[in-house]
């Protein structure tokens, strides 16, 4: 299937939002999602954006059942390492299901790759659910290393009334 | 104990890149920082940079047994979250051993907190080793919560080979 993959524009940001939606659907967790398609727009296309972010299109005779032409998205920023300097971090990896099996995902994450490979990036990380077999498996057979798995790495987090808390007790100088 | 901390200049670089690998043989593996002092000049002090450091320095007269008034850092980046937005990510916290148990680390991790809110984030991530107790027990007593061990998400990671093939379209 012909399909196209470009980077986003900001009138790309409601469908990104619409996709962001239905991966928190996927992932179990769509009461998670906070963000606006505004605050989207705002962060990709400021002075020093926060995210960059690509989008595989169809062409319209192969729009979905609901009409949307535009059917999978990657959204990535630069990151650093301290040990190997840039990388690059795969936030989201999306692809609409009655779209998938023809290599728009692997696409999607090979342009990722590409583009963090022009930066000088040394890494490309990103993060799966432990439950979420079909992922896993697909990322695995790109070459991925389980970092939690082989070498006990997790992810902490502050948010909410003990990030609050956490900041006011910084020192005043 | 006097401490200040102040956001990273070029000049800290070398104190930086020097306590980058203390960390590292902390954390056994030494072996695998390849960053010098200049990547870090280069990486945080260009027009966009890759990260944000801040610095812990002591008094001269509070100067640690190698002569160093340097004796801690965070080390720091921007992320986005698409469910929440912008996020901080800390990569690295370090204090030199002999300067632990004094608020130090504490006061670095709450600085990035502070940095962090002011730039409209909600959320500072990082990442710890599951075997390093006294660090988990340390950021789970400071109110995070540890997102590996309760939601199921794993780290991964592709370089060298897979990196390359993934690049070119080849895996």
């Amino acid at each position: 299937m012909d399909f196209t993959i470009r980077p986003s524009k900001p009138e790309d940001c409601k469908d990104i939002t619409r996709l962001i939606m239905e991966l928190a659907e996927y992932e179990k967790m769509p009461d998670q999602v906070k963000i606006s398609h505004e605050e989207l727009k705002r962060d990709g296309f400021c002075q020093n954006p926060f995210y960059q972010c690509l989008i595989a299109e169809v062409p319209e005779r192969h729009k979905t059942k609901d009409g949307h032409v535009k059917v999978g998205f990657a959204l990535f920023f630069y990151t650093y390492s301290t040990w190997k300097g840039r990388c690059v971090y795969l936030e989201d990896l999306y692809v609409m299901p009655e779209l998938r099996g023809k290599g728009i995902g692997k696409a999607l994450m090979s342009s990722v790759a590409k583009v963090g490979k022009e930066q000088h990036c040394a890494r490309m990380q990103l993060a799966v659910l432990d439950w979420n077999t079909p992922s896993m498996d697909f990322y695995m057979a790109k070459g991925a290393q389980d970092l939690t798995q082989s070498e006990g790495w997790h992810f902490l987090r502050f948010d909410g009334a003990a990030l609050d808390k956490l900041a006011e007790e910084a020192p005043k100088n | 104990m006097d401490f200040t901390i102040h956001a990273a200049t070029l000049e800290d670089c070398k104190d930086i890149s020097r306590m980058i690998l203390e960390l590292a043989e902390y954390e056994k593996v030494s072996d695998q920082v390849k960053i010098t002092q200049r990547d870090l000049e280069q990486d945080g002090f260009s027009k966009n940079p890759f990260y944000h450091g801040i610095i812990a320095e002591v008094p001269e007269q509070h100067k640690s047994k190698d002569g160093h008034t340097k004796v801690g850092y965070s080390l720091y980046f921007y992320t986005y979250s698409s469910w929440k937005g912008r996020a901080v990510y800390m990569e690295d916290l370090y204090v030199m051993p002999e300067y632990r148990g004094k608020g130090i680390g504490k006061a670095l991790m709450s600085k990035v907190a502070q940095l962090g809110l002011a730039a409209g984030c909600t959320q500072l991530n990082f990442a710890v080793l599951d075997w390093n107790k006294p660090s988990l027990d340390f950021y789970l007593s400071q109110g995070c919560f540890d997102v590996t061990a309760d939601l199921g998400y794993h780290c991964m990671r592709c370089e060298g080979e897979s990196l390359e093939k993934l690049a070119q379209g080849d895996s």
